[in-house]
């Protein structure tokens, strides 16, 4: 990621992508990056959206102390990004290598990584100032990347290291779900959860970088973009880029968008298939949760947009609730692995049975 | 070896022959520690019940020789059988052992290994014959060697006593194969032959069983008399015999094997009731005659060992004596109260107090074979239904009428512990239910039910990180869930169980994807289309371009006759004295010994589990130990 | 000679029979160089792997099609080996890293990291990267995703993945928004039906429209079965009659007897009739969830209206906990049970609406 994150400060902000087949003499830099890497937010301010926590680390880069980290929200709204614009600022591109750690879920993170690596990176006193003359604070910063999937017995290592060397290192834990970090670690940190972004603020986000890209694109296809991500930027970026990739030279429109999202909504899919559920029958609906399954479309998905469409139907509050009761069930399954086939069809004839009760 | 058998041996020995002198003086201190022991058997924790009953066993002894100086004697002794009528052990079986004596002294030659669990009458048998054949019996006893002990420092050094032992061993098989007796020429020849017999081999064998075989091969070559070996199992399965005696040895050495069985009930009252008249008859005064229900007890509470089950009876009658009072006036009125509390509601706490009762006086672990394990969970037997009537005022009012169909009368077994004594893991315990409950339900109501339980208890145990907690809970629900689905109760009769096809179907079915997947590897497809699609396919195609492995795989895995029901699976039965062992193929049987050491280091704190349970889980284990390793 | 399912598999996204838009996009994408990770997904039989292989021959050239079969020891850090079959040519690897069970993370981080590490020598390949092919990555375990997540990233400059899966449901978040997706659905029953007829076109054999109707109806879409089914009818009868019976495999017509065997009574014994054929169905390496999955379809056949709701449930519920619990037998046996028990009442409940 470091080295991502080096090409995409040094080269220029211009479109790379259309050179990146030139083989083996190239220089490195030539090398493709994902529109992910070369658009994250280069120093705080960047930072889209998430005010209290820009607001604190802003105060540390004046020079107050910073305290334990811990981020945590929803995929794609920043924390990584945020936290790493942060070093960046703090130390600069010649020391950030000596004084940042990464390591994430990919990392060997056992007890003994934390014990060793982590003990040694933090046992190393560092200096006030950077090379440049420019002072820069006297520690060093950890980040645990995806911290919610480290296991308790390394967590509990964590606690104890985290408090023996307060004095040159501080801690950046990143997860999704706060609930999977022990309390003691937690109780340690000061904690900032990350919202979804507006979709005002995605939109300006994406615009930006279509025009640096020189992308043609629709109003409907950025919309289109900013509904299918959720909330998640990242996402966001990924499907223009890959719509780019798919419609070079040509419109993105919001079509492309969609299938590329693998979203089927606009198809009228899940109308039809609702319409099926309040009026058809059984065999009717067989034919078409089997079709939908055909077409390759993921039930989590479908799930989702259901869920939505549901909700916006003319149904009664016990039936929606009953209804997204079994959808509730139904996503546990899918997540443990049942059949989306037969996932589906039970939920369906359930928003059938309701109906009837019309 | 089985500890306890071994316990057993040497207690009596020990009783016998050394320390019974000493042991006089101590009477007032031994009647009083038991005394103390036996007052609150209640508090006693299971695990301490094992260690608590072998220490009664000699306790009883003792108490015995303290209040009876006229006898020094042991019941098991005293009334050890003196002709073939008197053993409990089957006719078949005598005459079995009886044939193979005869026709190996007159060969002069031959080695027997003679298995059962302990009490089940192999030295009695043995002792028997060769007293009515007239043959002299030499025995091998492991010699205690108590310089070794005293100077422990020249032992250490040079391993002298172990060596020794086994070499000691080798002597006396050499000499006694070689020499007669002198004495017996003296006696006037009345006989030439005699029986060389080992029950307790030195510990050395038990590390390095192939130095036995070494042994055993010279003595097979230069036999002049028959060699008699016992060795007792164990239900826990770890069967010394096959450790010791291998197939392969036991083919090498022409040994032959006879396997007892534990000893029937009715035999073992026969011989109970056979001594409890002598007693009373020969001292009414201080021997109080235990009356039916309590031989009962004993018989049931002995589990077919009936050396533990008379030294229960000498206990129990005892107890009853003057000097021990006290306890025996707990005890008393403790199987009264359960007696008359029998007709009560709260049976299952009866149920609870007479069991304590029989491990109380019962000396002997009362493990369950698997056949009746099983039994008395699928032939769900609960209170007549008098009594039940009885109950509704108890149970039924509690239900609200919603509800009141899930009424059921009380249990007569308690099926924790059912699984418990079975010796098996309660995963392995459901899948043999699993395999024979459909037998027992005549509903499909009722069997829904039951296989949704099943499920259920699956489902807990699926997980292996949390298999050690959730699997007792997941026998519960099995056990539990049978029973009370089991709403018709229907008396069956009797029906054959067999042994789990699962574990066959799963081992079948792994094997053959594995197989599908090598052989069939250049279709590059996934197992799954591979194995739905194209085989069943390809068996319908004429294409030449398979080698013959894949034809016959094909021709195997991809067709599937219509009419034919399912051939391959003949459920295996089960028969009423396994304990929860599987005979396995000698193939299968050597994997076993291979993976129950790599299983074991990787469970840690594994219990000494059936071996059956390591070769049928070894999947399970060796996942655990993947991750351990990860 | 080769299966037509092989014969006549289309090697370049030129060729290929349908979503031919797709396949162009393909190739505009091979074009442009900037090639990213790949998430493949779709239905069995839909030609994922069809694409996949053309879209490689489309970057390497024909070398791809130079397959050789290894044999990979793979030592993870606790010195266990684990032992997995590759396919791989001078340019890709082909895995299947499920085969490693649970130790599939390692296998996907040594593997990758083998393979970007050793940089193309030639130079002249146009590429400076090698492609590694997973294919079913949605059985991975959680743990092999969440390091792939970040080995995607570590190698890119040397090493692209396609991954090829059946469904994007188990694939997690940070992979699917780290690829491009592309969904391959299965081909429409004229499409099935075209590519059937064009094929025995070039066998030189003539196949009435109606069986290749019938045949592409049966197949359920699925292309590869399609095909199969086609060559056993060739098999079967030639020249081709309208009304032939199409072969449909073994295990299918005994999962149907099982279907109607459970219909026609509801008793334990039937019960355990059941049971010893799904034993059956088992030991012929049919994956417990199919057989549950098509039981489910042949049962629902045999049942209508408020009773089929109720099925579904219960299917739903049962393949749920087969997907969970560690013996197949117990669910499916349950399911087997429930569904008789319900089908009783049902029916019990229809004779006495009748009779009043």
């Amino acid at each position: 990621m470091q080295a991502f994150l080096k090409g995409a400060t040094v080269q220029a902000a211009r479109p790379q992508k259309d050179k990146a087949v030139v083989g083996p003499s190239a220089e490195k830099k030539a090398k493709a990056v994902p529109w992910v890497e070369k658009y994250r937010p280069k120093c705080v301010d960047e930072v889209a959206f998430q005010e209290e926590v820009v607001a604190v680390l802003k105060k540390s880069l004046e020079g107050a102390d910073l305290p334990n980290l811990l981020f945590y929200g929803p995929p794609g709204t920043g924390k990584t990004s945020t936290i790493l614009a942060a070093a960046r600022e703090l130390y600069g591109p010649e020391l950030y290598r000596q004084r940042v750690l990464e390591l994430n879920a990919s990392d060997e993170r056992g007890i003994q990584v934390v014990r060793d690596k982590v003990k040694n990176f933090a046992q190393l006193t560092v200096a006030g100032t950077r090379p440049d003359g420019k002072s820069c604070p006297p520690f060093k910063i950890i980040i645990l990347d995806e911290a919610d999937s480290m296991t308790a017995p390394a967590q509990a290592a964590l606690r104890r290291t985290m408090e023996k060397e307060s004095r040159t290192t501080r801690f950046c834990l990143i997860c999704n779900y706060i609930s999977r970090i022990i309390e003691p670690l937690t109780s340690r940190c000061s904690k900032f959860r990350f919202k979804p972004l507006a979709n005002q603020i995605q939109e300006e986000r994406l615009l930006e970088i279509c025009e640096k890209e020189n992308l043609k694109y629709t109003k409907e296809s950025i919309a289109a973009l900013v509904r299918v991500s959720e909330g998640d930027l990242r996402k966001a970026i990924t499907f223009l880029q890959s719509a780019a990739r798919l419609n070079v030279d040509k419109e993105i429109t919001d079509c492309a968008v969609i299938e590329i999202a693998g979203v089927s909504w606009t198809s009228f899919m899940i109308d039809n298939l609702l319409q099926i559920c309040f009026r058809g029958t059984f065999e009717k609906l067989e034919v078409a949760v089997r079709n939908m399954v055909d077409e390759g479309y993921a039930a989590t998905q479908i799930l989702t947009q259901l869920h939505e469409c549901v909700i916006e139907q003319d149904l009664s509050d016990k039936q929606k609730s009953t209804i997204t009761e079994k959808m509730a069930v139904v996503c546990k399954c899918l997540s443990d692995g049942a059949d989306e086939y037969l996932q589906l069809l039970s939920l369906c004839s359930v928003i059938m049975q309701e109906a009837s009760h019309n | 070896m089985n500890k306890l058998s071994v316990a057993d041996k040497a207690t009596e020995r020990r009783a016998n022959h050394w320390v019974d002198p000493s042991f006089i003086d101590l009477r007032e201190e031994c009647s009083s520690l038991s005394g103390r022991r036996n007052g609150n058997p209640v508090l006693c924790s299971k695990a301490e019940m094992k260690k608590k009953r072998k220490r009664e066993a000699s306790a009883s002894y003792l108490l015995k020789e303290s209040s009876q100086l006229d006898q020094n004697e042991p019941w098991v002794e005293k009334y050890s059988p003196r002709s073939q009528a008197e053993l409990a052990v089957h006719k078949k079986k005598i005459e079995e052992v009886e044939k193979w004596i005869r026709v190996h002294t007159n060969t002069k030659s031959g080695i027997l290994l003679l298995t059962g669990p302990s009490g089940c009458g192999k030295t009695a048998t043995v002792r028997v014959l060769s007293l009515e054949m007239g043959l002299r019996v030499q025995e091998w006893i492991s010699p205690t060697n108590l310089e070794a002990y005293s100077s422990s420092h020249e032992w250490r050094m040079n391993g002298f006593s172990s060596s020794s032992q086994s070499s000691q061993f080798q002597d006396f098989l050499l000499r006694a194969n070689k020499y007669n007796c002198l004495k017996m020429a003296g006696d006037g020849g009345v006989t030439h032959s005699k029986l060389i017999l080992v029950e307790d081999l030195p510990n050395q064998f038990y590390r390095q069983p192939g130095a036995l075989h070494e042994i055993l091969r010279g003595f097979v070559r230069t036999s002049q008399c028959p060699l008699v070996f016992i060795v007792s199992d164990s239900l826990s399965g770890d069967s010394s015999s096959r450790f010791l005696f291998p197939k392969d040895i036991q083919e090498e050495l022409g040994i032959s094997s006879i396997s007892f069985n534990p000893v029937a009930p009715t035999a073992m009252m026969k011989v109970l009731t056979c001594i409890s008249t002598q007693e009373a008859a020969k001292s009414c005064r201080s021997v109080c005659v235990p009356d039916q229900t309590l031989l009962e007890t004993l018989c049931s509470g002995s589990s077919g060992d009936i050396r533990s089950a008379i030294n229960s009876l000498q206990f129990s009658c005892l107890s009853t004596d003057s000097c021990t009072s006290v306890e025996t006036g707990l005890w008393r009125t403790k199987k009264d109260r359960s007696l008359c509390r029998a007709g009560s509601t709260t049976s299952q706490r009866k149920k609870k107090s007479k069991q304590e009762e029989e491990l109380a006086i019962g000396g002997k672990d009362a493990s369950l074979f698997l056949f009746r394990a099983l039994g008395k969970i699928l032939h769900c037997k609960r209170e007549k239904h008098e009594r039940a009537d009885g109950a509704e005022g108890g149970c039924g009012r509690g239900l609200p009428s919603h509800l009141l169909h899930h009424h059921r009368a009380a249990l007569l077994v308690d099926p924790e512990l059912v699984v418990e004594r079975s010796h098996m893991s309660g995963e392995f315990f459901s899948l043999y239910l699993h395999q024979n409950y459909l037998d027992f339900f005549c509903e499909v109501e009722d069997v829904e039910r039951a296989s949704e339980y099943l499920s259920d208890a699956d489902l807990l145990t699926a997980d292996w990180m949390n298999r050690s907690v959730l699997g007792d809970y997941g026998s519960s629900v099995a056990t539990r869930g049978l029973l009370h689905s089991n709403s018709q109760q229907a008396s069956v009769g009797f029906r054959a169980l067999h042994k789990p096809s699962w574990l066959l179907v799963n081992k079948k079915h792994w094997e053959n994807c594995v197989a599908a997947q090598s052989l069939f590897r250049s279709f590059c497809l996934t197992p799954v289309s591979l194995q739905t699609e194209l085989l069943p396919y390809l068996a319908k195609l004429t294409n030449p371009m398979r080698n013959q492995d894949q034809i016959t795989f094909i021709q195997d895995v991809g067709q599937m006759s219509l009419r034919r029901f399912s051939s391959r699976l003949k459920p295996e039965a089960l028969t009423d004295k396994e304990s929860g062992e599987l005979e396995m193929d000698s193939e299968e049987e050597e994997k076993e010994v291979k993976e129950a050491g790599g299983a074991e280091e990787g469970l840690p704190a594994s219990q000494p589990q059936p071996t059956l349970n390591q070769v049928l889980l070894e999947d399970e284990d060796l996942i655990i130990e993947e991750y351990i390793s990860d | 000679m080769s299966l037509w399912v092989d014969k006549y598999r289309p090697s370049s996204l030129g060729k290929v029979d349908f979503h031919k838009e797709q396949a162009a996009q393909l190739k505009k994408l091979v074009q442009c160089g900037d090639f990213p990770h790949l998430l493949v997904y779709g239905p069995s039989g839909a030609g994922k792997k069809t694409r996949i292989m053309c879209l490689l021959r489309e970057l390497y050239g024909p070398g791809v099609e130079k397959l050789r079969i290894e044999h990979q020891t793979i030592v993870a850090p606790s010195k266990k080996k684990i032992e997995i079959n590759t396919i791989a040519s001078n340019y890709h690897l082909e895995v299947n890293p499920s085969d490693a069970g649970n130790q599939d993370r390692v296998v996907i981080q040594e593997l990758i990291k083998t393979v970007a590490q050793s940089q193309q020598i030639q130079s002249s390949t146009q590429r400076d990267f090698k492609v590694v092919l997973l294919t079913e990555v949605d059985r991975l375990t959680k743990d092999a995703q969440h390091a792939l997540r970040r080995t995607m990233e570590k190698y890119m400059a040397t090493c692209r993945l396609i991954l090829c899966s059946t469904s994007t449901s188990k694939v997690i978040g940070p992979i699917r928004s780290r690829c491009l997706a592309i969904r391959v659905p299965l081909p429409s029953i004229e499409e099935v039906c075209s590519v059937l007829t064009s094929v025995c076109k070039k066998e030189g054999l003539v196949l009435p429209p109606e069986l290749a109707k019938q045949i592409s109806e049966k197949s359920g879409r699925n292309l590869r079965k399609a095909l199969l089914m086609c060559e056993a009818c060739r098999v079967q009868q030639y020249p081709f009659s309208v009304d032939q019976d199409v072969p449909e495999t073994d295990w299918e017509v005994y999962l149907r007897e099982t279907a109607n065997a459970i219909v026609s009574q509801q008793t334990p014994q039937r019960l355990l009739e059941v049971r010893a054929r799904l034993y059956e169905l088992l030991t012929h390496c049919i994956p417990p969830e199919i057989i549950m999955k098509c039981l489910v379809k042949e049962l629902l056949n045999n049942c209508d209206g408020q009773l089929k709701t109720e099925v579904a449930h219960i299917a739903a519920y049962y393949e749920h906990r087969l997907q969970l619990g560690s013996k197949a037998i117990y669910h499916l046996e349950a399911f087997t049970a429930k569904f008789m028990a319900i089908y009783k009442k049902f029916m019990e409940d229809g004779l006495d609406a009748m009779m009043f």
